[in-house]
């Protein structure tokens, strides 16, 4: 078993729910997103996701574009990135840190060597939603060898055989997205006159992946409130809270951020 | 030109998220099947002819060949496709797989609004709902398209995030076709983004070179022995050179947006002196104009169609593996190409068409006067006039727009 999923589980052991917040690196400024992820874990989220900003991030909604578009006026570089991160694991190693990104600046840094810089870094996992499974073979190789995990995503367009494929390949946990569309509030991301499917409800959703893997799953995309993630007890392991998090930040800084976690975990 | 499990050497494949995973499988499924359909063939060769006005003839240019006493000059003349510009065979070939396929809604990105406008003419023969993605700075340039758009009943959204141009455009079209992968088809305007997108766009634009072959054949007796394109996403550069890739006697150039000069955001030059590198964005692994961070750049051309910060997957290997040549012509050199052909030959190019005749102008005067040579007129240039009347400082462009202004007012 890996050592995130060793984590994810002892932690389940005593809580219905491990909360995961996400902050963009270098939103609004690096030292600020710094402080940010410090009173994340001060607060005691027990993962945090870090995005290193990319110019184009085609999964994301309003809300992370637009912070990802001011970060980028930093000028962030990932060799600093991971500096940063390391520093603020060693002052939170009760928590885990995963660094999520889009895979260009991953790929102009070296797919082969971030894996062991990464893990250097005390990162636990990545997260990059256009790295497809089938087009991983030598980043996941140099994950094994670095002992650091490539997080995989599930959604509701997944078809059943793919998701069987996607869930023997996982290791350390699954991300699950919630729902069509990409990152924050739904309304914002919906076009106007969409063909309306019947949805599958959530839970029947996140009970097919369960049948398929003992793996712990972390559900997102449009969970911002103490309601929502109190429905997904028992369905999940893990909530991430992303575009909510953010959109409280930009109402009311890092204090309302905090507001936010507190009022998530009810 | 088939890839090789959606490669094209080292470019192509399909970088998507996962949501998008299950419906670029249907589209590569319903694509393998309807390419080698020759009912569905038909349909399109026939919708070619009847809607766009296929085959475009090869224009002989005999003022131009005597004025730079070098080599033949043909022109393809795909400006007189309807519409104006190449755009058309994609958008009739797409929109007659979509209603194959059985979806009911389309979604496009535009730069120039050439593939809008085309996007939007198909959606109403076909009878296809239409939301075509444009930067809010696009809009500002080419009003007139997104007011033909709007006319034909589709919703033009403006992208007000990052440049707002194409690039970011595109980035929209794809988050919402993240959002109804199954309703929605993503009516891509070039032979960029996931597989089977290069492939099957370089298909249906390949009928340029199909008839180039047929048409040189017939009025000169030969192929030609040099072909140049502009490059932008670089549809219409693939769609006339594939059909002669195995013709090692035809030199293929194509030609990129020098803009203003080298600097970063002064061009969109990603093949020629090396300014591009490689990256993977926007769901392909291609040439791109990037930081050493990998954050993609800002561009620039003179042609808005040619202002994109990545190229064809297709381009790139052919680039790689030197069978096209890449040349860049800068602005200056563009606006002298498109007044020469005006006045040479009676022929308004598109600007982007324009970097094209620069890229000849300037070889053609060496080469030997039995040689032919066919530059491609991808779109005419009227869409141009407000760029064109600047450029060349027109003086009664201005008092005409008051003039019509001031009577729109008081109306």
């Amino acid at each position: 078993m890996s050592r995130l999923q060793t984590f994810i589980e002892q932690q389940r052991k005593d809580k219905p729910i491990l909360l995961m917040t996400h902050v963009v690196y270098g939103y609004p400024t690096i030292d600020e997103s710094l402080a940010l992820m410090r009173d994340l874990l001060s607060e005691g989220v027990e993962l945090l996701e870090v995005q290193f900003p990319f110019t184009d991030p085609s999964a994301d909604g309003p809300s992370i574009l637009h912070a990802c578009h001011q970060a980028l006026q930093q000028r962030p570089t990932l060799a600093r990135c991971l500096a940063d991160i390391a520093a603020i694991g060693r002052e939170f190693p009760a928590s885990r840190i995963l660094l999520m990104s889009y895979l260009n600046p991953l790929y102009r840094y070296g797919l082969a060597r971030l894996p062991r810089d990464a893990a250097n870094a005390g990162i636990a996992g990545f997260i990059v939603p256009d790295l497809p499974l089938e087009l991983a073979d030598d980043f996941r190789h140099s994950c094994v060898a670095a002992q650091i995990e490539p997080i995989w995503m599930l959604t509701p367009e997944t078809p059943p055989a793919r998701m069987q494929q996607i869930c023997a390949a996982a290791s350390g946990m699954l991300y699950c997205v919630s729902r069509r569309g990409v990152t924050g509030a739904d309304k914002a991301t919906s076009p106007q006159n969409r063909n309306q499917h019947e949805d599958q409800p959530l839970e029947d959703y996140l009970a097919a992946i369960r049948t398929t893997t003992a793996l712990p799953l972390a559900v997102g995309f449009g969970i911002r409130t103490g309601t929502q993630v109190q429905a997904l007890h028992g369905l999940a392991d893990i909530a991430v809270v992303g575009s909510g998090l953010l959109d409280a930040f930009n109402r009311g800084g890092r204090t309302a951020a905090l507001e936010q976690v507190r009022s998530v975990r009810g | 030109m088939q890839s090789d499990k959606g490669f094209f050497g080292r470019f192509g494949g399909s970088y998507i998220p996962e949501i998008l995973h299950a419906s670029q499988q249907a589209l590569l499924n319903a694509w393998n099947q309807a390419s080698v359909d020759a009912d569905f063939l038909a349909e399109v060769d026939r919708e070619l002819q009847q809607y766009s006005g296929r085959p475009t003839p090869l224009t002989p240019c005999p003022n131009l060949s005597r004025e730079l006493g070098g080599a033949q000059v043909f022109l393809k003349r795909e400006d007189l496709n309807h519409s104006g510009a190449h755009k058309m065979n994609n958008v009739i070939g797409q929109g007659l797989l979509v209603k194959r396929m059985g979806k009911k809604r389309i979604i496009a990105e535009t730069g120039a609004g050439q593939h809008g406008v085309a996007s939007a003419l198909i959606a109403a023969r076909l009878g296809l709902e239409c939301t075509i993605y444009m930067g809010a700075r696009d809009i500002e340039r080419q009003y007139p398209n997104v007011f033909w758009m709007k006319q034909l009943g589709a919703t033009v959204v403006p992208v007000t995030s990052g440049g707002q141009t194409l690039r970011d455009a595109l980035d929209e079209a794809l988050r919402d076709w993240s959002a109804d992968p199954s309703g929605s088809h993503y009516l891509i305007g070039t032979a960029c983004g996931c597989a089977p997108y290069p492939e099957m766009v370089a298909e249906f634009q390949s009928v340029i070179g199909r008839e180039v072959r047929a048409q040189s054949l017939q009025q000169f007796g030969a192929l030609p022995d040099s072909i140049y394109a502009c490059v932008g996403g670089g549809s219409n550069a693939a769609g006339i050179m594939l059909p002669f890739i195995d013709d090692q006697s035809v030199e293929l150039v194509g030609v990129e947006a020098g803009g203003r000069g080298p600097a970063p955001g002064d061009h969109s030059i990603r093949l020629s002196d090396n300014l591009g590198s490689p990256g993977i964005a926007q769901g392909f692994a291609t040439m791109f104009l990037q930081d050493d961070q990998g954050q993609l750049m800002e561009t620039h051309s003179i042609a808005a169609g040619l202002d994109y910060v990545g190229v064809s997957p297709i381009l790139a290997h052919l680039n790689d593996t030197g069978r096209v040549r890449m040349t860049a012509a800068n602005d200056d050199e563009v606006m002298h190409a498109f007044q020469t052909l005006l006045r040479c030959e009676g022929i308004i190019p598109a600007l982007e068409s324009s970097h094209a005749v620069a890229g000849a102008l300037r070889d053609i005067p060496a080469m030997s006067p039995d040689k032919k040579v066919v530059i491609n007129i991808s779109g005419r240039g009227d869409k141009d006039i407000f760029n064109v009347a600047s450029a060349v400082k027109d003086t009664e462009f201005g008092p005409f727009l008051q003039r019509y202004l001031e009577r729109e007012l008081q109306a």
